[in-house]
This record gives C-alpha cells, structure tokens and sequence, in this order.
C-alpha cells in the first residue's frame, strides 16, 4: 500500500511538473498559462514528490526508503512522458507535431 | 544523452568535447555494455529464474522453520559427507525452495581443493535431483565475467566497459545542456530528434540509477582492479585474516583436535540468531570441522531488510553451543563498500522494490541500445551514398541487429534448451550454456548476410515467437502450465510465462513499426516527411 501511495504521488508530482513546462502547455493546452500558475504546479509537484518520500521514509527508514524513491521516480517519470506523448498525438494541436 | 544536434557553439567547446567522447565511448564497447546490462536486468530475478529452470523442485507454498530445516540438513550432512573440514547451507527462503549446500571434500589430486554441492528438500532434508542447469546464475555471472574465457579477463572487460560507461554518463550530463527544460521532451516522427528525445528521457529518468548501478558496479569488483592499496595496508596473514572478517562471514578454520566431539543442536544456535534478528531473517549457517572437538558454527543474518553486504554474523562453538561472539559492524571503509556492495545487487528488496529495480534497468538497457542504434541514425543521413555505406557503418549496424535482436533470440533459447534437452545428460548445463552462444553466433551470421532492415525485422519476429511459444513448451513438457500455476497461486511459474507473453508483445510492436517503416520508407523520401520512430529508424530502408 505503501509503495501504491508513494508511486501515485510521484506520478501526480511529475505531472504536475510536466505542465509547468511551457512546451507542454503549449502543445497539450494549446497555449501558455499564467506565471502565477506555472508556479503553483512546480510548488505542488516538489510537494507531491517531497511527500513520497515522507511516507517511503517514514515507513521503511532513510536507507531503503531513499532507494525505494529513486525507483519510484524513475519509473513515474517514465509514465508520464508516456502519456503526455499519448495526449500530444491525441489532444495536441496539429503544430505540436511539426515542433 | 547523445545531445550533438543540440550543441551548436563555434569551435570545440566543452560541450562539444564531452559530446564527442559520450558518442565514443558510448559505442566501442556499446554492445558489450548493452549484454552487461539486460543480462544484469533479467538477475533481479535470478532466483525466480533458476526456479523455473528445475521444474521438478516442489514449490514451497510456505517456508518452513528456518531452525528446524537446518538442523535436517545438518543431519542429513553427517551421513553423506562424514569427516568433511567444512559445510554450508543456504536457507530456503521465499525466493528459494531448496537449500543450497555445499562442503568440502578430499582433493582428487594434490594440491587441489575438492568440494560437493547439491539442493536439498527443506522438507525432507533429502538431496533432491534436478535437470543439470545453472539457472539464472548464467546470466548473473555473464553479466560480469561472460563466458568462455578466464573469469578475470571478463571482469576485467566488465571493468573496462563499466568504466566506459562512466564516462559516457558524466560526458553525457554535461553535454545535455537542457536536462530540466527539456524533461518531458519528445518530438514525435522527427527520426534523429525522436531517438535523441527517447535516449534522453531514458537516460534522465533513470540517471541515479544509472550512475549508482555503474559506479557501484565497479566497487563490488575493486579490489581485483586496484589491488595497491589492499597490498600495502594489509601485509601478514593476520592482517589480511582481519580484513577478511570486515568483509565476509567465513570462520578461519583452525586445526582440527583429532578428538571427536558430535555437534550441538543446531536448531538451537539457529533459534538464538533469529530471536536476534527474526525469524524469516537467517541466511546461511556455516560449520569448519564438524564432529571435531575444535568445530565452529556461523549463523549468519539473511540479507533482506538492510542496505548492506557487510556480514552481521553469530558465532558459536560446535561441540556445546555456546555463543563465542556476535558480529553486526564493521569499519567505516568497510561498510560504505558493503552499503554500495548491496545498492547494486539490491537483495535487500522486496517484491516491489525489486521490480523497480528490474523496471528502471530494463530502461537502462533500452538507453544503451537508443544510443547504438542512434549512431547510425545520425550517421545515415550523412553518408554520401547512403546505398554504399563505408565498412565501419555497415559493421556498427550488423553489430547492433546481432547484439539487440539477436540477444533477446539468444536468451530465449537458452531457456528453450533448458525445457528441451534431455535429462540426465552428461554437461547439460553447459550445453544449454553452448546453446545460447550457438544461437547468438547465429544472429550474427544472419545480420551479417541479409539487408539491414530484413535482419531487423525477421530477428525481432523470430525473439517475439521463441519468447510467444515458450510457455506453451513450457506447459508441453513440465507438469507446470500457466492454467495449473495460476490455480496454485504459484507467482514464479505463472509471472514468468506471462512476462514472456508481455516481451513477445513488446518485441512484435517494434518488429511492426520498423516493417511498416521500411514499406513507407520510399514514400517518405520523395514527400520529405518525417517519420515515426522505429528500431531501425533511418536505418536505410534497403
């Protein structure tokens, strides 16, 4: 369970830090939001991701628990690059394609 | 991190030198690099490996007392090798369902140290026979010393490629002047840019792993690459003995009494270890000169649960029990080198973490092969007759159909000669050994000898149908079909003919798209479009 909880959050963290990028923005939302936004998910994707952490510490100790976040990461990194990918070929602006 | 098109300053700049040596040193020893790791990938799961390979071991549905299967092992020990200097046993546990035992024997020649070796039947405590195989110790041991040549020259060439593989992961940071603006970069259909896009994302997302696993690779190795130091701290016996115990759990042997002396209850010594650490939490119990008046007993702690190799052992006198000392520390140089020691073997993880672990290595090795494979993409389009590529092209390009398709070919046969050879046969287990060498040798006459694309495509098809059509010769020819696993609930069994039905999947998608590449490969010339990222990729649609 713990390690459900922790891969969610990474996941959430990631994504949230995928939309602060304005390449992103630009090819899923069609267009940039505003700084104050940008901001907020960059502060909620450190969160999510500090939080993970938190609670793989908090149940395994610093050793394991950092090891675990390290793979936890890598891997919800990886599904989110997957899905944005998924999202530009589906939901992008045609112009996405030809960046 | 392959960033060359991203790096456009006048003159060689340190952006530009680093990219040329992460190109370089990506590639001379890229393939070697690329077998070090899926064969490193798949030893995650060596256990579960190695239990699929002797299908004729029982499952264990539940571990049985660590304390008591010692003690039959022990007993069953004193019937079948009386007088032996020394024995030890490797607990089952739940990744193992057979003691691992091993024992010294008297040499068959002078100056040779004989030794058995068997599993046996927690259960019964009986020797237990099982096809001639090493399991998923190939695999494990290739990925570090490979085959067929003295095991130091292959540590050696480990060492080198990993070393090589540091530098091509610094040179690659440094290169990669985007690393944060351009996480979640991928620009799809743009040939070059894509497979620049996806190594880049697979080397990022993974980079501690990365780094961590190559580094911590060449410490397990250390002593035999630099052995200087070792050489001048440690100068008598005694001193090198004291090292010796910072770093593994081996009892000195001291001379045998002559007098006899049965041993004490093993069983007990086990109980006292695992009211000290637990109880699904020993490993490996060892004796030097048991029946002896003079025998000790080590029990050591398992593995699990602890970011570290360094040995945590008790030790006790064989004749009455008594508890001589306890080790659970070492130095501070010796425990950073087990800290590490344990980071890349990861046996301290659970189910998940060892997914993880195998997951994020998996991506290891698809980084390693985007950059093999993007070296010709790059180069592809330079080439001024691109039907005519100079020798070293066309060698890079047969090298890397042979050590990616072929490879996944070649350890799939393996297994496929795991369930097909007959057994008992004299070598088995080297021939199974001989068999996956013959089908990689083969992977490579074949690249060698059909046009590039071709190769690609029929060796991804032939991976994705050894790998689709196992678990059906797996149920043909073991008492173990997926249907009866499932039912039984055993994981070991049924994960591995799913995992294989899920590579077969993986490996027909990319068979798919670089098929379909080459079918629309003299369209897209003349409409000058870009394309969607295949394994072969602007490989030339020849």
């Amino acid at each position: 369970m713990t390690h459900l909880a922790a891969f969610v959050l990474c996941l959430a963290g990631f994504a949230a830090l995928a939309f602060a990028t304005r390449r992103q923005q630009r090819d899923i939302l069609g267009g940039s939001l505003r700084s104050a936004a940008t901001y907020g998910l960059r502060v909620a994707g450190v969160c999510a991701l500090l939080s993970a952490l938190g609670i793989l510490v908090a149940k395994y100790g610093w050793s394991l628990g950092l090891v675990m976040l390290s793979g936890h990461t890598s891997l919800a990194a990886g599904f989110v690059y997957c899905v944005l990918i998924g999202l530009v070929r589906t939901h992008g602006p045609p112009a996405a394609h030809a960046n | 991190m392959n960033t060359d098109d991203d790096v456009r300053v006048e003159g060689p700049g340190i952006r530009q030198s680093m990219s040329s040596l992460h190109t370089w040193a990506g590639l001379l020893l890229g393939w070697v690099l690329y077998a070090m790791f899926l064969t490193g990938t798949v030893s995650y799961f060596k256990d579960e490996l190695s239990q699929w390979m002797r299908p004729e071991l029982a499952r264990l549905s539940q571990v049985p007392d660590r304390a008591v299967v010692a003690q039959r092992i022990a007993d069953e020990l004193g019937n079948i090798a009386p007088g032996t200097s020394q024995w030890s046993i490797r607990l089952p546990d739940e990744r193992n369902n057979s003691a691992n035992v091993f024992w010294r024997t008297a040499p068959r020649n002078p100056g040779q140290r004989g030794f058995g070796e068997a599993s046996f039947d927690p259960v019964t405590g009986q020797r237990v026979t099982s096809r001639g195989t090493l399991g998923g110790e190939f695999f494990y041991r290739f990925h570090f010393q490979f085959h067929y040549m003295p095991v130091v020259w292959g540590r050696w060439l480990a060492g080198i490629a990993a070393m090589f593989m540091l530098v091509a992961i610094v040179s690659g940071v440094i290169t990669h002047k985007k690393i944060f603006v351009d996480f979640f970069t991928f620009r799809s259909g743009k040939g070059q840019r894509s497979w620049l896009d996806a190594h880049n994302a697979l080397s990022v997302f993974g980079l501690p792993f990365h780094f961590m696993i190559t580094y911590t690779g060449l410490v397990t190795l250390m002593a035999m690459y630099m052995p200087w130091g070792e050489m001048a701290a440690f100068k008598s016996p005694a001193e090198r003995q004291q090292l010796n115990a910072e770093l593994t759990a081996f009892i000195q042997p001291g001379k045998p009494t002559g007098q006899k002396a049965p041993l004490a209850s093993v069983e007990d010594m086990v109980r006292q270890a695992q009211e000290r650490w637990g109880r699904d939490n020993v490993g490996r119990i060892t004796a030097v000169h048991p029946g002896d008046a003079a025998a000790r007993v080590s029990v050591a702690r398992a593995e699990s649960g602890r970011v570290s190799m360094s040995p945590q052992y008790m030790e006790f006198e064989g004749a009455t029990g008594k508890l001589l000392t306890v080790r659970e520390a070492v130095g501070a140089a010796a425990e950073t080198r087990g800290v590490l020691y344990a980071l890349h073997l990861g046996r301290f993880s659970d189910t998940e973490t060892r997914w993880l672990y195998f997951l994020v290595s998996f991506m290891g090795t698809a980084m390693v092969g985007t950059g093999l494979v993007m070296w010709t993409v790059k180069r592809r389009q330079k080439l001024p007759d691109p039907d005519r590529p100079y020798f070293g092209f066309r060698l890079v390009e047969r090298l890397n159909i042979a050590s990616i398709a072929g490879l996944s070919i070649a350890m799939t046969s393996f297994l496929w000669a795991n369930r097909l050879l007959p057994h008992p046969m004299e070598g088995r287990a080297d021939w199974e050994i001989n068999a996956f060498f013959i089908v990689w040798g083969l992977a490579l006459l074949h690249a060698l000898m059909r046009p590039v694309k071709a190769a690609w495509v029929e060796q991804l098809w032939t991976a994705s149908a050894l790998l689709l059509l196992l678990p059906i010769l797996n149920a043909l020819t073991t008492q173990r079909p997926l249907w009866r696993s499932l039912a039984e609930g055993d994981w070991v069994f049924a994960g591995m003919d799913i995992m294989c039905w899920a590579l077969a999947l993986l490996h027909a998608v990319l068979a798919m798209r670089t098929a379909r590449q080459a079918a629309n490969a003299p369209s897209r010339r003349r409409a000058n479009r870009p394309t969607p990222m295949t394994v072969a990729s602007s490989e030339g649609a020849r």
